[in-house]
């Protein structure tokens, strides 16, 4: 499959972006993205839970006008501290879907990515359009802690507040287009029809 | 309103911020082997005994040392370090979870990292309520070893029947030779705004006894068991608290309160008092129950010999019974005072505010408080959910007392409450609605 995925233009990104086609949805892979590294990495092998938030958005045109809506998906991975393996589970809004045994580093990220799609219901197969995909790690606030014996503490919700968004959560982008779907290297679904 | 959507909306945000991805957390399959509590150069091995050790509470230590041979549960781990946070007033409390000696076994280790910076501004008082409007209190503390520096604003409506608005300043000295003797040196001071109703029933009662129904509350006592009203009002206020035995506490001090007449202007008069409360608090826990009893006793005597214009003694009883089960939680709160001699508007009783005969106008009650005062609070919460009946009655002495009665639903979270009260009556009745903390 791989081998008949076509090279796209990006927009940012160190790797280009392999977009696929099952018949009802569009999938997409990127081989060259490594999210479970640095501070999520980090969380994990303490054997916490670390979750991804990843969509999917289809553009008419380069960038600007959104054909589709993207719908966010949660992934929630944790590390096995005596297998050394990951686990992850894809909540999305229409199911749960979890990694059928423990599986490497690389073997989650693609797993990940690959059962990760959008709906190209109402796209006509000569209709070019634009894919970006997005993928960053889940806030984690703790609102909890703004909370003492004394009150609210100010302090710490400046210190909340003031964590830049991205300063300390990674993201990934990658842009693909324009596209048709006639032109999608075709592959067999994972996942029954999206919306 | 669109303050209360906003208060609504953070409310909420604190009540549903937290995530269930916990759940699915591959590790729940691994046993605890062992917890180990470490901070500032100890560590406790609650495994190997250290559960005993006195820095964390018996009740944490014992919720600590039951996670030992459980499934690890990171929403219970995320819980005590929380837990840990709060009694150590600690910046962060780090969990780390490490390989076990034996295969599918973890330790667990809760790091406790101490505030570096000993700077912080809290806010500890914020309320909206639909009577009285806004009040809250923002303040800033410096703290070097046991010495605490505050200095604040504030501005309240609820507490007495003046609104005071002004600076706070307070030293602390956690520690005056021994734990078990604090010192404490507060400084406030305040302008004043009144009701109209205060004001109408002070000025009716100057002018001498009246017998007519125009006014609301009792108007042949008022002012000459009280003062007139004041616009500026300030206190400085000494007290040490001793440690006597590990849950009674016994607090001594004095409160120099001027404040300046409203009429005729420029007088000053004079309020100072000695202060003494003894406080008695008591934990019993079982495996299902916990049992919170807490009990007081203050007494502030303003006397000829601290050079006084007002001459009285204020007594304030409260006894609060608390049984946790579970997510279900009933109080008990009993409140009584009674003042004798001459005491200013600002040493007098309110009901009617947010904690107390909520859903009451505490102005169409008393307008300038009673020397009596007697209040109950029964409450039931259930997780966040919170039902409450307030009855108490407030009056002056030598009038007969009327117990009057509300109650309340809302919402709880922490020191966060939203709360909807009615006061039982016959007639029309116009609920309250109050959102806050730690009111």
């Amino acid at each position: 499959m791989a081998c008949l995925a076509i090279p796209l233009s990006e927009a940012r990104a160190d790797e280009p972006l392999e977009v696929t086609f099952d018949g009802d949805n569009i999938h997409v892979a990127a081989p060259g993205l490594h999210f479970l590294t640095g501070k999520p990495l980090e969380r994990l092998k303490n054997a916490a839970t670390v979750a991804f938030v990843s969509q999917i958005t289809l553009f008419s045109d380069e960038g600007k006008t959104i054909f589709r809506r993207p719908v966010a998906e949660r992934l929630i991975v944790s590390y096995s501290l005596w297998e050394e393996k990951f686990s992850v589970t894809i909540r999305g809004a229409d199911s749960t879907r979890t990694t059928p045994r423990l599986l490497t580093a690389q073997q989650a990220e693609s797993w990940c990515i690959e059962n990760l799609a959008i709906s190209s219901l109402g796209l006509a197969p000569e209709r070019p359009f634009w894919l970006r995909f997005e993928l960053r790690a889940a806030d984690q606030k703790d609102l909890g802690s703004l909370l003492s014996d004394t009150g609210i503490s100010l302090g710490t919700l400046i210190e909340i507040v003031a964590r830049r968004r991205g300063a300390d959560l990674p993201s990934w982008r990658r842009d693909a287009g324009p596209l048709r779907l006639k032109d999608l290297p075709r592959m067999f679904s994972v996942r029954g029809r999206i919306g | 309103m669109r303050y209360v959507w906003l208060g609504c909306l953070l409310f909420g945000g604190l009540l549903f911020g937290g995530t269930q991805d916990s759940e699915f957390n591959v590790n729940t399959r691994y046993t605890v082997e062992n917890v180990v509590v470490s901070g500032d150069g100890w560590t406790a091995d609650v495994g190997a005994g250290g559960g005993n050790d006195e820095r964390i509470s018996s009740g944490l230590r014992k919720d600590i040392a039951a996670l030992i041979g459980e499934k690890l549960n990171p929403t219970v781990l995320d819980e005590m370090a929380k837990r840990l946070r709060k009694e150590f007033h600690a910046r962060t409390v780090e969990q780390r979870v490490l390989r076990g000696k034996s295969p599918d076994y973890v330790l667990v280790v809760f790091d406790v990292k101490l505030r570096p910076t000993r700077f912080d501004v809290s806010v500890p008082k914020f309320l909206y309520n639909g009577k009285q409007g806004w009040s809250g209190a923002v303040e800033g503390t410096a703290t070097l070893r046991q010495n605490g520096f505050t200095l604040g604003l504030v501005s309240d409506g609820d507490e007495l029947v003046e609104r005071y608005a002004g600076i706070v300043a307070r030293y602390d000295n956690t520690r005056l030779g021994t734990d078990r003797a604090h010192f404490r040196f507060a400084f406030e001071s305040y302008h004043e705004q009144w009701n109209g109703s205060t004001t109408a029933q002070v000025q009716a009662t100057q002018a001498g006894p009246v017998t007519g129904q125009e006014m609301p509350g009792p108007l042949n006592t008022g002012f000459t068991e009280t003062s007139g009203i004041y616009r500026t009002r300030r206190n400085f206020e000494p007290e040490v608290t001793f440690v006597l035995a590990k849950p009674l506490t016994l607090s001594v001090g004095t409160s120099f309160q001027r404040f300046q007449d409203q009429f005729p202007a420029a007088q000053t008069e004079s309020a100072n008092a000695l202060i003494t409360t003894l406080r008695y608090h008591r934990r019993l826990e079982d495996s299902d129950n916990q049992q919170d009893l807490d009990a007081g006793y203050n007494l502030r005597a303003a006397t000829r010999l601290l050079g006084t214009d007002f001459v009285y003694a204020r007594h304030r009883w409260e006894f609060r019974y608390m049984l946790t089960h579970g997510k279900s939680v009933v109080i008990d709160d009993l409140t009584s005072g009674m003042i004798t001699g001459r005491a200013p508007l600002f040493e007098r009783f309110v009901l009617g505010n947010s904690s107390t005969l909520r859903g009451w106008n505490k102005y169409e009650l008393d307008p300038i408080g009673g020397n009596r005062m007697v209040h109950n609070t029964v409450e039931y919460r259930y997780g966040v959910f919170q039902i409450f009946y307030d009855s108490g009655a407030i009056w002056d002495d030598g009038e007969a007392a009327v117990l009057r009665h509300s109650a309340g639903v809302g919402l709880r979270q922490g020191n966060f409450s939203l709360a909807v009260a009615f006061p039982i009556r016959e007639g029309h009745i116009d609920p309250i609605f109050m959102v806050g903390m730690n009111y």
